[in-house]
């Protein structure tokens, strides 16, 4: 056996950033996941439209819009700061890569500020739509879109609080370095899909897609 | 080697059993699909068999050639692992790989073909038959049918047995009340589901007189294992008369017995489900006895339609049926006999 | 040398007790856990099978009353796709991948704990509804408006709902670790040319699952949320439908029995590649299959709605690809038998249930193939052909290649090599039994009997074959019996297995039978697709990983290059208590919906504690020669192997 070539592997790092580390893979399997669900959804979305004339259902009072189209405030502001809110998550990804620990503190901090008015204006959004989960399919399965993203935005900073207090209290090493870069993935992803949810929900029923 | 026979004598011990048991219950019956006795069967039949005897052949192929590698292999007496196959095996062996994929793509595609050209002409002049239509409306655990006609007095609703008549095409609309149902007669078509907000339609034709049993052929619930019907196909002198007594309203009754059943039954809870036209009675929730007399069957093809089995199946159907929507009826032995004479004069 | 070897034995010792039981993360502990319990949820199942069986042996049968036959049929279709098919093939998987791969554990071991909980509580939670006669009764598909709040009332489809949400999860779970682990913790030098068949097999069955899972999660919730928050999904009056409903659960079933058979495929490569001493004929065409299988599979799922009225143009898409997934399973069907025209066959009863295998599936598939056919579809679909059917195929194709695995693993599992006579026994009587119960069901769905039926008229002729198959399932229980017997008696008499009783080809024939639980003193260095067969003596060694902390070589996905030296996560409680709070969340959600308000906290807070929990890459303090501790679960009696 001493005569076996050796590959001696102890210079080698334990965590390393992107592809290189198993979190990565294991992030973006569940990414996967979910993009998968969202993309059932979605479909299910377009599926049950075909049961209606008229999409949205019109609401049973004269006064009303026959098509009550959901309202653009609330979720063009939610938008907006997702969208803006991807820079302070950037920061953070690139201060976590050349480890900038305080760098990191301000981009997460802001980050969960941000994921909480996200949260609060996706509780206005619901109302903005003029149905409940209840009032028929339309409702359902817009309230199941928009709750399945309010859903991820909560996971989401649930996870950035977490690694913000981390990085507080414990040290700043190069396992919670990857798992900064991670988050700041599914930040984007979270991101992502909502501007994929938003147009569905708030635009295709502005486009009258049957002739 | 032994251990490889012992294999082989199981295989074919198999091959011989599923032989004895398939050849013993081939065809017959009224209910089968291996007997069609209409068109529309009868080309499901032809691809069936088609479809069976081409993947025998290929099972036995296949498995003749299982055999010989067991054969082949177990020759050999060391166990050193066999690494470096001469290149002309190698050849061979690719070449007798695609061989195999080649047959099977052909094969595909003939049955593809097959499939569809049958699929098309069983639905192809669905809108030019001009034969008879019927509505068909599955409930938990039973069938509504609702002949249509031009004229509206000659349209008339019965229950669980349908008559047709021979070699006219019968073009069947098909509604779930409650739940998924399917309408299934297999001597005469392949099956369709009653979908609860959908409307489904298919036909079909007998060709020959007879009887034929259909069965639910979804999951429906508690009493799924209970939900058939008789398709009765008649010449079409017999149907006309037949179609002509249904549209009559029920038959008045002609004896005091009879009288007195009508009574019983107009003031028990029976009213609440069933209707009889001509009288009062006009609920629709359960199945329409205005000739309930003259169907062969009762409790959607579960009993034979005779004096014993209307009778207990009145005092109580949840003997025969349990979990099913008609409750027992508590009725005393002279209401119940001039019920039941009631009932069996309606004709 | 053996100074390293104490200390790696120190480092990975497993913890004791209760806390053995609760925090283990050995990926072997936790797959046996897995497949013992999932082997009792088939036993259950095999019990409903044959109360079915006594029920429908003679017409007019008052054996079982109409619920209780409608609870056990569903809750044994249930049992044996969720809780038994799904997780014995994971199982195999989570113990077998790391040490084909030459990896010391899995990419996310506590994950891969918390998965084995959500399962368990899955299963309970059906078990439990059912005991107290509240099972579901609405079949394993569970299709609306039956199953929906009008006419299923009580918690039976709830029980039914939530159950699946624990088993998709656990599903889920799996797939990840599985695929986390193929990719990055191959030994150097197995690039992917190099994978066994069986990894290729757990990665497609994995990807599988991450696209397919997730359609019936949503079914699933949907049909909960229309029972307890009145939700219109499928809800005709409101805009809902019904045919949704089986479009979500069948785009998740059909791949879900591709998810049950590929793994199989992959058992039956490897017990060819060690009986016919040679190897797999046809690799990339192999691997080919087996990809495209799991496309195709996608492509599918309408064959099971053929009767609903849904367009017949689109209906014939799914004839064609239901035709052409043939293909790639056939070609591995041609590529196995020539392996074995030119093997030579060591004649055992993992390669005997391999030959029940071709025997079984085979008609099987082409009755699938009949079935594919739109028009004649219509004649068998929802009758008992169909029942044949998907035994042929589930039973030849995933059960027999199952027992297969038993025979040809247990000795690595155990370190105790079964017996070969009860084995041949066990083989016959589940061929000839299976056969007895199936065969005849073909006949009967073409003479007209449709499925889930309590009971059948004398007059329907039904009787005789009806009866042969009842005879028939008590001969395959005989079958399973043996085997059970054979197991009991070979962990305390069985012949000590050593390492390789099989001179077998891939990497956990390399170690000890059990293996240590550090799986590998030294990382491997692979240099063929056969790894065992194809080294050579001055093969490389890898040397540089600690043995006072729990490190395994990470490596590039594509190469095996080496890249990091991963700390893998020890044993911890949190996953048990995220199980937990999963649990609660999803159970009491039957009743109330602010159970997900609640059990949200609950997980969050435990999921907080997982994230800030001791990784336990350190050694623990120093302890003495660990104990020969008795395990807590099954199978006792166990001895590692003295050194």
């Amino acid at each position: 056996m001493s005569n076996r070539n050796v590959i001696d592997v102890s210079s080698l790092p334990h965590h390393e950033f992107d592809t290189f580390d198993p979190v990565w893979w294991g992030n973006n399997g569940l990414l996967a996941i979910e993009t998968s669900m969202f993309a059932i959804l979605i479909a299910t979305y377009f599926y049950l439209r075909q049961n209606f004339g008229l999409w949205p259902p019109p609401i049973a009072q004269l006064t009303a819009p026959l098509r009550p189209l959901p309202e653009l405030g609330y979720g063009t502001a939610n938008t907006i700061l997702l969208v803006l809110a991807c820079v302070p998550m950037i920061m953070a990804d690139r201060a976590a890569r050349r480890g900038d620990r305080r760098a990191a503190k301000i981009g997460l901090t802001i980050c969960v500020v941000c994921g909480i008015v996200a949260m609060v204006l996706r509780g206005f959004e619901f109302s903005a739509v003029y149905f409940r989960w209840d009032s028929n399919a339309y409702g359902s399965v817009v309230w199941f879109l928009l709750g399945m993203h309010a859903l991820h935005l909560l996971v989401l900073t649930s996870e950035t609080v977490l690694l913000s207090v981390w990085l507080r209290v414990r040290e700043f090493d190069m396992k919670h370095r990857v798992d900064i870069v991670t988050v700041a993935v599914y930040w984007y992803w979270v991101v992502a899909m909502w501007l994929i949810i938003y147009g569905i929900v708030y635009f295709t029923p502005r486009l009258d897609l049957r002739t | 080697m032994k251990q490889g026979g012992g294999t082989n004598r199981i295989k074919l011990a198999f091959v011989a059993l599923g032989a004895t048991v398939f050849l013993c219950s081939c065809g017959g019956g009224i209910q089968s699909s291996t007997n069609p006795a209409g068109p529309n069967a009868a080309s499901l039949s032809r691809l069936w068999w088609l479809m069976f005897w081409v993947t025998a052949a290929v099972y036995v192929l296949v498995m003749i050639a299982v055999f010989i590698a067991i054969r082949k292999g177990t020759r050999k007496s060391d166990l050193n692992p066999v690494l470096n196959l001469p290149p002309e095996t190698e050849t061979s062996r690719r070449n007798a790989v695609l061989s195999a994929v080649i047959v099977t793509v052909v094969i595909l595609f003939v049955f593809l073909i097959y499939s569809y050209s049958t699929g098309r002409a069983l639905t192809a002049d669905l809108g030019q038959k001009n034969g008879l239509s019927i509505e068909v409306t599955g409930h938990q655990w039973w069938w509504e049918a609702r002949y249509n006609d031009v004229d509206a007095s000659n349209m008339f609703t019965t229950a669980n047995e349908i008559h047709i008549p021979v070699g006219v095409p019968v073009l069947f609309t098909l509604r779930g009340a409650d739940v998924i149902h399917s309408f299934w007669v297999p001597n005469l078509a392949g099956k369709k589901d009653l979908i609860p907000g959908k409307v489904s339609t298919m036909w079909l034709q007998a060709d020959k007189p007879g009887v034929y049993r259909g069965q639910c052929a979804e999951y429906c619930g508690l009493q799924h294992a209970r939900m058939a019907f008789w398709i009765v196909a008649e010449p079409q002198e017999q149907f006309n008369a037949w179609r002509q007594n249904a549209t009559q309203g029920a038959v008045p009754p002609s004896t005091d017995s009879q009288r007195y059943g009508q009574q019983v039954f107009l003031s028990a809870t029976c009213v609440m489900c069933h209707a009889i036209n001509g009288t009062p009675a006009g609920s629709n929730i359960g199945p329409n006895l205005t000739h309930v007399g003259s169907r062969n069957t009762i409790a959607a093809a579960t009993l034979s339609n005779t004096r014993e089995h209307l009778t207990r199946w009145i005092v109580d159907s949840q003997q025969f049926k349990p979990g099913n929507r008609m409750p027992a009826n508590n009725i005393g032995q002279k209401e119940l006999d001039a019920l039941v004479d009631y009932l069996q004069s309606l004709k | 040398m053996e100074r390293e070897r104490e200390e790696l034995e120190r480092t990975w010792a497993h913890e004791k007790g209760w806390r053995r039981l609760l925090m283990e993360t050995d990926h072997k502990l936790i797959a046996k856990r897995y497949i013992v319990t999932a082997f009792v949820f088939f036993l259950f199942g095999g019990i409903e099978a044959a109360l079915m069986r006594i029920q429908l042996s003679r017409p007019d049968n008052h054996f079982l009353s109409p619920d209780k036959y409608n609870q056990i049929f569903t809750v044994h279709g249930t049992t044996m796709m969720f809780l038994f098919a799904v997780p014995i093939m994971t199982a195999l998987g989570i113990y077998l991948v790391p040490l084909m791969i030459g990896a010391r554990d899995v990419a996310y071991p506590r994950l891969n704990l918390y998965g084995y909980w959500v399962y368990l509580i899955g299963g309970l939670l059906l078990y439990t509804g059912f005991v107290l006669n509240t099972g579901p009764d609405a079949g394993w598909f569970a299709y609306v408006p039956l199953s929906g709040p009008g006419f299923s009332p009580g918690k039976r489809v709830d029980i039914w709902a939530q159950m699946i949400t624990f088993t998709e999860i656990s599903g889920l779970v799996g797939a990840i670790v599985i695929i986390g682990t193929v990719f990055k913790m191959r030994a150097p030098g197995m690039t992917l040319n190099r994978l066994p068949l069986f990894v290729w097999a757990q990665l497609v069955t994995s990807f599988m699952i991450i696209f397919a899972m997730p359609a019936v999660m949503l079914a699933s919730s949907f049909l909960a949320s229309d029972r307890l928050i009145d939700t219109h999904f499928f809800n005709p009056a409101e805009g809902g439908d019904a045919i949704l409903y089986q479009h979500l659960f069948w785009f998740f079933g059909h791949p879900e029995v591709y998810i049950i058979f590929i793994p199989a495929l992959g058992f039956i490569s490897s017990i060819v590649a060690a009986f016919a001493r040679t190897k797999i004929f046809g690799y990339t065409a192999m691997v080919l299959s087996l990809i495209a299988t799991g496309f195709i599979g996608f492509g599918l799922w309408v064959h099971h709605m053929f009767a609903t009225p849904i367009p017949q143009m689109g209906q014939s898409f799914f004839t064609a690809a239901s035709m052409i997934i043939t293909i790639p399973t056939g070609v591995q069907i041609f590529c196995w038998i020539a392996t074995l025209w030119h093997g030579k066959l060591n004649i055992k009863t993992p390669l005997l249930f391999v030959f029940g295998f071709f025997a079984i599936f085979i008609i099987g598939g082409l009755t699938g193939v009949m079935l594919a056919a739109v028009p004649l579809d219509l004649q068998i679909h929802d009758t008992f052909f169909v029942v044949a059917h998907l035994h042929y195929v589930l039973i030849g194709g995933s059960v027999f290649p199952l027992f297969g695995a038993f025979y040809y693993w247990v000795p690595k599992w155990t370190g105790r090599m079964l017996s070969e006579t009860l084995g041949r026994w066990s083989f016959a009587l589940m061929f000839i039994g299976f056969n007895l119960v199936f065969f005849p069901m073909h006949q009967l769905g073409l003479s007209g009997m449709p499925r889930r039926v309590y009971t059948y008229l004398p007059e329907s002729g039904w009787g005789t074959l009806n009866l042969i198959a009842s005879i028939g399932a008590f001969v395959l229980a005989g079958g399973v019996l043996a085997f059970i017997v054979n197991f009991l008696w070979a962990l305390r008499a069985g012949a000590i297995a050593g390492d390789n009783p099989w001179a077998a080809d891939t990497l956990e024939w390399s170690v000890s039978s059990p293996p240590p639980p550090y799986n590998f003193h030294n990382v491997p260095v692979v240099q063929g697709r056969y790894a065992l067969w194809e080294s050579t003596p001055d093969a490389p060694v890898i040397r540089g990983l600690s043995t006072s902390k729990r490190e395994t070589l990470v490596t590039s996905v594509l190469d095996a290059e080496p890249e990091l030296r991963f700390e893998i996560p020890g044993p911890s409680i949190w996953p048990f208590m995220v199980a937990l709070a999963t649990g609660v969340t999803f159970i009491v959600g039957i009743f109330t919906p602010w159970a997900f308000l609640v059990g949200a906290i609950l997980t969050g807070a435990a999921l907080a504690c997982w994230f800030f929990a001791d990784p336990n890459y350190e050694n623990r303090p120093a302890r003495e020669h660990p104990e020969r501790s008795r395990p807590v679960s099954p199978p006792a009696g166990l001895q590692p192997k003295e050194v």
